[in-house]
């Protein structure tokens, strides 16, 4: 059993950032052969790219959400989602790139694909390296969830 | 008056908004794109070290990190007064045609060529990379996926990670290639070539041979006669790293031609107050509204532009097909937006002959890699980002620190045009209040056709609703609300 476990996000947009800042503290935590923890500022291709191989992958990632608190941590299958916008505009989206790998015969997607997303109601426009002060807090509730889920597979 | 949002656009899925307005009618008034631009670039670079700037401007956005790598090595070099190596060059180029060649091979794809390949009626559900691929056959998709890859492959092999560059140093570059490297790149090249020959063979098949096609895209409203601009070697070729910037006028003669450190005196910026995005425009020809014509200052960047403001490929393969895209749109200069995606195809070809010289140089094996620097001062560095111009400016403290970061982005450069190309398509295709999907679709293609890069990092939740239409009583009350899921 292999795992990803993938903190999406850009340092320089604040709280965008927060997935990667999530992933450094799991690095912290974990030191497990068969779990991979790395970060990415993509989505859609080339996050497919990254998971290819793996039999899970766990993506923590800031989520836009109106119905949601700032700061709120909860676990989602790609399948709850209608449509997963990729963090970038030149992209599709991962659920329209793990449709199309799979229409191509694709034989190494992730069985499992779980997100760990961070609800924001706005993702930010400005740069800048802090975390507010309700996503800093949200952090080790994610870090907690992501362990969480690593367990209970390996 | 009734205002219709489409909002947030489809698979180009930034936070950008469009806004019909419609007068008491129920035809187009007015439309325009807004997009939150992101901020306070200016102070967050303040007081850094300048030889992170490659670094940081790379996470910027995560459409063009390589175009913003290189305009900020290239600013550097200019402000710590050092020539790079002519192998460093060289590897710079290289490094840059891969990223053309997976950039490219993504919009054609995936982006743009869905709204071609299966048509701009075809249902929402179908208009994406699956239904090209249902189209065109699993075999094709593989290719696609294989050569995006390449591209992605070639540009990780010179600068590190794909998506965060860390190559570019001012005077040079981090790292060379050795023989093994070269081989592996040799490889994939010549594999691209092929791969972009053949989208130029799809696109004939199946794009320049429906006349249905081709009369869209030579129809009324998709016509924008702007000036235009792009980067040209010495005999006025398009070149993507290097070069003059070169404006041409609507025949395509050439109205200025200049290097980037002049860029102040050529264009002005234009704040209008419903949005933070600039638009630019030629000092010599001045503000006229949002117009085309000779009159107006309004010129377009990109594929399209680039190719406009040129007079030729500098590779044997993709001249022919400048040539022949000339003679089958009607000569200089081609005015149609949704000759973008063709263009886009040419510029594909290019950078995969042009990255076949580079690889077969025998100066790219050289450890020659970098010069020392001088003094610190300023530097503005340019680079044609796949959608555009992008210009790089710093100016450095005496100790190599920041002073003052400005960029100017090549969808900035093409705000004006996209506004006016919106409003025509939606002034084509809505009528009498008369609004459905495949109406909606049409004016979206105008936007895609530029490729616009928008601030990154746009997640919702719940999705579902992807495409919203809200329309507005001339009271601006919300009277009927059109979705549109994916």
């Amino acid at each position: 059993m292999k795992t990803i476990v993938l903190g999406i996000g850009n340092l320089i947009l604040g709280d965008d950032g927060v997935g990667v800042h999530v992933a450094n503290e799991i690095k912290k935590h974990i030191n497990l052969p068969n779990v991979t923890v790395d970060e990415a500022i993509t989505g859609g291709m080339n996050l497919l790219d990254l998971i290819l191989g793996y039999d899970k992958a766990i993506i923590i990632d800031a989520v836009k959400s109106e119905n949601s608190e700032n700061g709120e941590v909860k676990r989602i299958l790609l399948s709850d989602f209608a449509t997963i916008h990729s963090c970038n505009p030149h992209d599709v989206s991962l659920s329209e790139a793990i449709e199309m790998a799979k229409k191509l015969g694709e034989d190494r997607i992730p069985k499992d694909i779980v997100i760990i997303g961070i609800m924001m109601k706005q993702i930010p426009c400005e740069f800048g390296e802090k975390l507010s002060k309700k996503i800093a807090a949200a952090v080790p509730k994610a870090v907690e969830m992501t362990l969480n889920e690593i367990k209970n597979e390996v | 008056m009734k205002t219709v949002t489409i909002d947030p656009i489809t698979r180009l899925e930034g936070h950008g908004k469009i806004s019909i307005f419609l007068n008491d009618k129920g035809n187009v008034e007015n439309a325009y794109l807004q997009i939150p631009e992101l901020r306070g670039f200016e102070r967050f670079a303040q007081g850094r070290r300048a030889e992170d700037m490659p670094q940081i401007t790379s996470r910027i956005c995560g459409v063009c990190p390589v175009a913003h790598h290189f305009a900020a090595t290239k600013a550097l070099d200019r402000a710590f007064n050092v020539e790079p190596t002519s192998a460093a060059k060289k590897l710079r180029e290289l490094m840059y045609m891969g990223y053309f060649i997976y950039d490219h091979t993504l919009h054609f794809y995936y982006l743009g060529g869905p709204d071609f390949v299966v048509g701009p009626d075809a249902p929402p559900g179908k208009r994406n990379v699956i239904g090209v691929i249902e189209k065109a056959g699993v075999e094709v998709g593989k290719e696609v996926i294989k050569h995006r890859a390449y591209g992605q492959k070639i540009t990780a092999i010179l600068g590190g990670k794909a998506t965060h560059p860390v190559c570019g140093l001012p005077g040079g570059v981090s790292k060379g290639l050795n023989k093994d490297e070269v081989k592996d790149i040799k490889k994939m090249v010549d594999s691209c070539i092929d791969f972009a020959k053949f989208s130029l063979k799809l696109f004939d098949d199946i794009v320049l041979a429906n006349k249905k096609y081709v009369d869209l895209i030579l129809s009324d409203p998709y016509q924008l006669a702007t000036y235009n601009m792009g980067l040209v070697d010495k005999n006025n070729k398009a070149n993507f790293y290097d070069g003059l910037i070169r404006v041409t006028d609507q025949k395509g003669k050439e109205k200025a031609k200049f290097d980037v450190k002049d860029y102040n005196k050529y264009v002005e910026e234009r704040v209008e107050e419903w949005t933070y995005i600039k638009f630019p425009y030629l000092k010599s020809v001045g503000w006229n509204g949002f117009t085309d014509g000779k009159e107006s200052g309004i010129y377009r960047v990109g594929p399209l532009g680039r190719l406009n403001a040129a007079e030729g490929m500098a590779t044997p393969m993709a001249d022919k097909e400048y040539k022949r895209f000339y003679e089958t749109l009607g000569g200089k200069s081609v005015n149609s937006t949704l000759a973008f995606h063709w263009a886009r195809l040419i510029e594909l070809l290019y950078a995969t002959e042009r990255a076949k010289e580079l690889i077969n140089d025998s100066e790219i094996t050289s450890q020659k890699i970098r010069n020392p620097v001088g003094e610190p001062g300023e530097g503005i560095g340019v680079t044609e980002a796949a959608r555009g111009t992008l210009i790089h400016h710093y100016k450095l403290t005496k100790n190599g620190l920041i002073d003052k970061a400005n960029l100017i982005v090549a969808t900035t450069n093409n705000s004006g045009a996209i506004n006016m190309s919106i409003c025509d398509a939606a002034k084509g295709v809505i009528r009498n209040g008369k609004i459905d999907d495949g109406i909606l679709n049409l004016v979206e293609m105008a936007f895609r056709a530029y490729d616009p890069c928008f601030a990154c990092a746009t997640h919702t939740l719940p999705g579902g609703m992807p495409l919203e239409v809200d329309i507005y009583d001339h009271n601006k009350k919300l009277y009927k609300t059109l979705k549109q899921n994916l």
